[in-house]
């Protein structure tokens, strides 16, 4: 807990969390205010769907955001103390998952700065407050991801530190390529396209089987992932 | 002298780099993504799709590279932790100058590498239209700038923040905005500018102009970004702030960075290209001032000369009142916005005059005093750089004034007179105009323009007759075709690069069949008393117009790509159909103003026909995939957007938002619901031919002088349905 604490105090409190915090708001408000207004597959600004969309919008950002924490941790600084901090007296495996958490929750900090912002968004130009119809999507959209990211991104970041700013380019190049309707939230299709599939006007909100699957499964790879590394690292500074 | 040194030794480690060298490369291959993946211009002549797309596309791809490599490059230093024995050698200051003078340097060298690696490949895939000062043009302004704006922005970035982390991500959100929300505004979209067309058969000097003052106003802005985030450069061991308050103790160096950051601004707000007009585009404030009480206008004329070099054009229009009201009248005339007003005249004495700062449907109000007498002459001189509306700012280019081609529409031609009554004869007018020996003038209309004079400096005076407040010149390098067609002979004029690809089009034969085929169904037109009929082709501008004895034809219908297409049939030229349409609904038939909840207009029946004449003339199957299915789906859609449903949150949108949505749902209206109910009154009354029937009686019906228009109840009544049972059903099933 206290390795956590002082790992969320080094990751959030500093100017580099501070300045992506404003880029993501700046950036989100530019969306919320010129592509998000105008609602999706017929659907109202404040929506589900619409406010899916508005986060998938936001995914390449707060991708690059997540593994940008990462680099706290792979940078040659933070290598060049890596034999203090090896030598404090707690597990290396332990110590390795408190600072995911610590960049989980950096993650996941940046992402509560987006849908807050859509919540005041939603106020300022609708009146509406039901806050409650967002956390679905706000979970399946972002939840997966960030972990996922987090989980790929600390192993990338092991092997090469240079491989995470590759890595950053991913969520772009997903967009381009024409992937399968399951990953349709890396795509971009699915909060636009999959309402329009059902029938009735203002679809409540719904996942298809294949899209739960993809992002919980990206989910459990990003958790795995987190789980490996540590006990490999362990294994290797055994050796 | 240090400097230069400098610079020669970090320019020559930068092409000793893997990362430049694999960034120069990548750069010079990026055009290829505008081929297959990146394609924001839109349009299907060759120029948009082989140069325009891969310019603009080797810009975004360089910029974006360019950006990366200089944030690398930047943090090198610190990277190595070799920042303080470089400080104490080099002064930080120079050596920012010294790093971004190598990188704009190896941006130029990059940006020369791909126009020389895509020269051939264009020449090949253009054809006949290549054009080489386009292809310089295109790859400097598209391209190239790109590549220095994404070295500044990135730069600045880093030194204002001097951590890669941070500048990365500022950089990757800026080029974002401009990628995405700020791709549609032409200001704002600094690495892929909004460009939905280039020209082949003319020139494209107008939409290269806005691109460059795009590019000059982000390159001030960011110069002047950059010289801010010099002064935060830190030094000896301060911080940002610390090194900012020592580094603006020069009081010259913050003073440049507001200076150019002030000239951005100021670009920003005066750019010449785009009016003000009022975003509401049912306001027709100007149609509501009042005549002038016992004043008519005998006679106007105007002497015009368009400056093809600067794209301007100065001209001087005398206009001839009878004011038996014995007192002084306020006249009211619309004016291009960009152009200003330098004298007005009554009987040779200088009147006052004003022009207001509201404007709609790019014309601003210019107002003058005319005197009582019962004869009085007004003249004014005005000039300018004819601006375009804001409304249609992402697509550009139309009011192009050059060499090779020039487009003067109503009040960028002259002042349009606005709130007198004609004389007996109407507004008769005299245009003259001096032109490059090389263009021919062509008035949108019935007039004939010829050559009254030539002069010592190759150029030549047109002078063309006319009748009405506004009025519309074409000029170019036009050749004219003369098609006989229903009784008619067409004027067929097109740009003289566009003939092969005319002839191979059988562009002639398809006007022939579309006029029969109007004249045939509908009947002939009433008002060619001298049979002929001009179609003129345009500069790519995305749609058309027509008006008495004149249609449009639009570059594009008729390109070597579309011939080429074997997946569009033989459908190319939907436009002239348009157009060519129009002369039977719309001009031979009048149609009143549509109300804001109407969907009735010239527009309906127009769309209709040439859905009609497609599937007569290329299938079936076509006409219901590319027009009914299309209605159905635009229909549906708007039936069921979220505003349209629910009006109340709308009318809580900012009002520039309500306008933009307000304005695309009024166009599905006009274009897609009516012309389905058309069709859907086609099968209520038996079909095709029975409809056929119902139109050409309506067409050749009496007209009430008083009120000659063709309205829906007129529709209704010879059809003999009522409104009700033309009302489409939710599913749309007709």
């Amino acid at each position: 807990m206290t390795i956590w604490k002082y790992e969320c105090k080094r990751l959030l409190w500093n100017k580099f969390f501070c300045g992506f915090v404003l880029i993501v708001l700046f950036y989100g408000w530019q969306v919320l205010s010129s592509v998000t207004i105008l609602g999706v597959s017929h659907t109202a600004p404040f929506s589900p769907w619409s406010f899916g969309d508005y986060l998938c919008r936001m995914i390449p950002l707060l991708w690059m955001g997540t593994l940008l924490l990462l680099t706290f941790f792979t940078s040659g600084k933070a290598r060049r103390v890596g034999a203090l901090t090896d030598a404090a007296p707690v597990a290396p495996r332990r110590y390795a998952l408190a600072r995911c958490a610590a960049a989980l929750t950096g993650a996941l900090a940046l992402a509560l700065g987006c849908i807050l912002q859509a919540a005041v968004f939603y106020g300022w130009y609708f009146d509406w407050y039901g806050w409650g119809t967002l956390a679905l999507p706000a979970l399946l959209s972002l939840l997966p991801v960030l972990m996922f990211a987090l989980g790929s991104g600390w192993v990338l970041g092991q092997i090469r530190p240079w491989l995470l700013y590759v890595w950053m380019l991913a969520p772009v190049v997903c967009r381009v390529l024409p992937l399968p309707g399951a990953l349709g939230i890396w795509s971009g299709a699915f909060f636009s396209g999959y309402p329009l599939t059902l029938e009735n006007l203002d679809p409540a909100w719904s996942v298809p089987a294949g899209v739960l699957a993809a992002q919980c499964g990206l989910l459990a790879v990003g958790a795995a992932l987190l789980a490996v590394r540590p006990v490999c690292a362990k294994r290797s500074q055994a050796g | 002298m240090k400097a230069v040194r400098l610079f020669a030794l970090e320019f020559g480690r930068l092409l000793h780099d893997r990362l430049a060298w694999c960034v120069l490369l990548l750069t010079a291959l990026a055009p290829a993504a505008g081929l297959w993946l990146y394609q924001p211009a839109t349009a299907s002549t060759m120029l948009s799709l082989y140069l325009a797309n891969p310019a603009i596309a080797g810009g975004v791809g360089g910029g974006i590279l360019f950006g990366l490599l200089t944030v690398w490059e930047l943090d090198r230093v610190h990277r190595s932790r070799a920042d303080a024995l470089i400080d104490a050698a080099v002064s930080p200051r120079t050596m920012a100058w010294v790093r971004l003078l190598a990188l704009l340097l190896a941006a130029v060298l990059a940006a020369v590498l791909a126009m020389l690696v895509w020269l051939p490949v264009s020449r090949w895939r253009i054809g006949a239209v290549f054009n080489s000062a386009d292809y310089a043009l295109a790859y400097v302004l598209l391209m190239g700038l790109a590549l220095p704006l994404a070295i500044l922005a990135a730069a600045a970035a880093y030194q204002f923040t001097r951590r890669a982390d941070l500048s990365l991500a500022l950089f990757a959100a800026f080029a974002a905005l401009s990628l995405t929300v700020w791709a549609d505004d032409w200001q704002l979209c600094w690495l892929n500018p909004c460009v939905w067309a280039l020209s082949d058969d003319f020139s494209n000097l107008r939409i290269f102009r806005s691109v460059a003052w795009m590019r000059l106003t982000w390159l001030a802005a960011l110069a002047g970004v950059w010289a801010a985030s010099c002064l935060c450069i830190r030094q000896y061991g301060k911080g940002l702030l610390g090194s900012l308050a020592h580094s603006a103790r020069r009081v010259y160096r913050p003073a440049i960075a507001l200076l150019l950051a002030g000239g951005a601004v100021a670009a920003y707000v005066a750019q010449p290209f785009t009016d003000q007009s009022n975003p509401d585009q049912t306001a027709m404030t100007f149609y509501e001032i009042p005549y002038a009480q016992d004043v008519v206008c005998t006679g106007r004329s105007a002497q015009v000369f368009p400056d093809t070099a600067a794209g301007s054009l100065s001209g001087t229009a005398s206009y001839r009142f009878q004011n038996t009201s014995g007192q002084e009248q306020t006249v009211a005339f619309g004016i291009n916005p960009g152009y200003t007003v330098c004298r007005v005249q009554a009987d040779g004495v200088d009147v006052p005059f004003s022009v207001g700062a509201y404007q709609e449907y790019n014309e601003a109000l210019l107002e003058t005093t005319l005197p009582a007498g019962e004869q009085v002459e007004l003249t004014i001189e005005y000039g300018g750089f004819p601006q375009e509306s804001r409304n249609m700012a992402t697509m550009q280019g139309g009011k192009e004034i050059s060499d090779a081609y020039l487009c003067l529409e109503n009040s960028v031609l002259s002042p349009r007179l606005m709130n007198v009554q004609p004389g007996p004869d109407g507004y008769p007018a005299t245009i003259e105009i001096t032109l490059p020996g090389s263009m021919t003038a062509i008035p949108f209309g019935n007039s004939v323009a010829e050559v009254v004079a030539e002069h010592s400096d190759g150029t030549k005076t047109w002078r063309y007759t006319d009748n009405g407040t506004g009025g519309i010149l074409y000029a170019g390098d036009y050749i004219c075709e003369e098609i006989q067609a229903g009784g008619l002979t067409i004027a067929f004029y097109y740009g003289r690069k566009h003939q092969p690809v005319m002839e191979a089009a059988g562009a002639a034969g398809a006007v022939r069949e579309v006029v029969e085929y109007c004249t045939a169904h509908y009947g002939p037109l009433p008002f060619g008393a001298d049979g002929t009929l001009k179609l003129v082709q345009s500069r790519v501008a995305g749609g058309g117009y027509a008006t008495n004895g004149a249609s449009l034809l639009d570059e594009a219908d008729f390109t070597a790509e579309n011939l080429g297409d074997t997946g569009k049939g033989g459908a190319a030229g939907e436009v002239m159909i348009h157009e060519l349409v129009h002369q039977w609904w719309g001009l031979g038939n009048m149609f009143d103003t549509a109300g804001a909840d109407s969907a009735w207009s010239a527009e309906g029946l127009t769309v209709y026909t040439t859905y009609r004449i497609v599937k007569a003339l290329y299938g079936a199957g076509y006409a219901q995939e590319q027009y009914v299915d299309r209605w159905r789906q635009a229909v549906a859609d708007y039936n069921l957007d979220f505003y349209v449903r629910n009006p109340d949150y709308l009318a809580g949108l900012p009002e520039e938002k309500q306008l933009e949505i307000t304005g695309n749902l009024a166009y599905v209206r006009q274009y897609c619901e009516m012309p389905l109910k058309i069709l859907k009154a086609e099968q209520l009354v038996g079909g095709e031919e029975q409809m056929d029937a119902i139109l050409r009686a309506l067409f050749n019906r009496e007209l009430d002088p008083s009120y000659p228009y063709l309205t829906e109840q007129d529709f209704l009544d010879a059809c003999g349905l009522t409104q009700e049972e033309l009302n489409l059903d939710d599913d749309l099933e007709i």
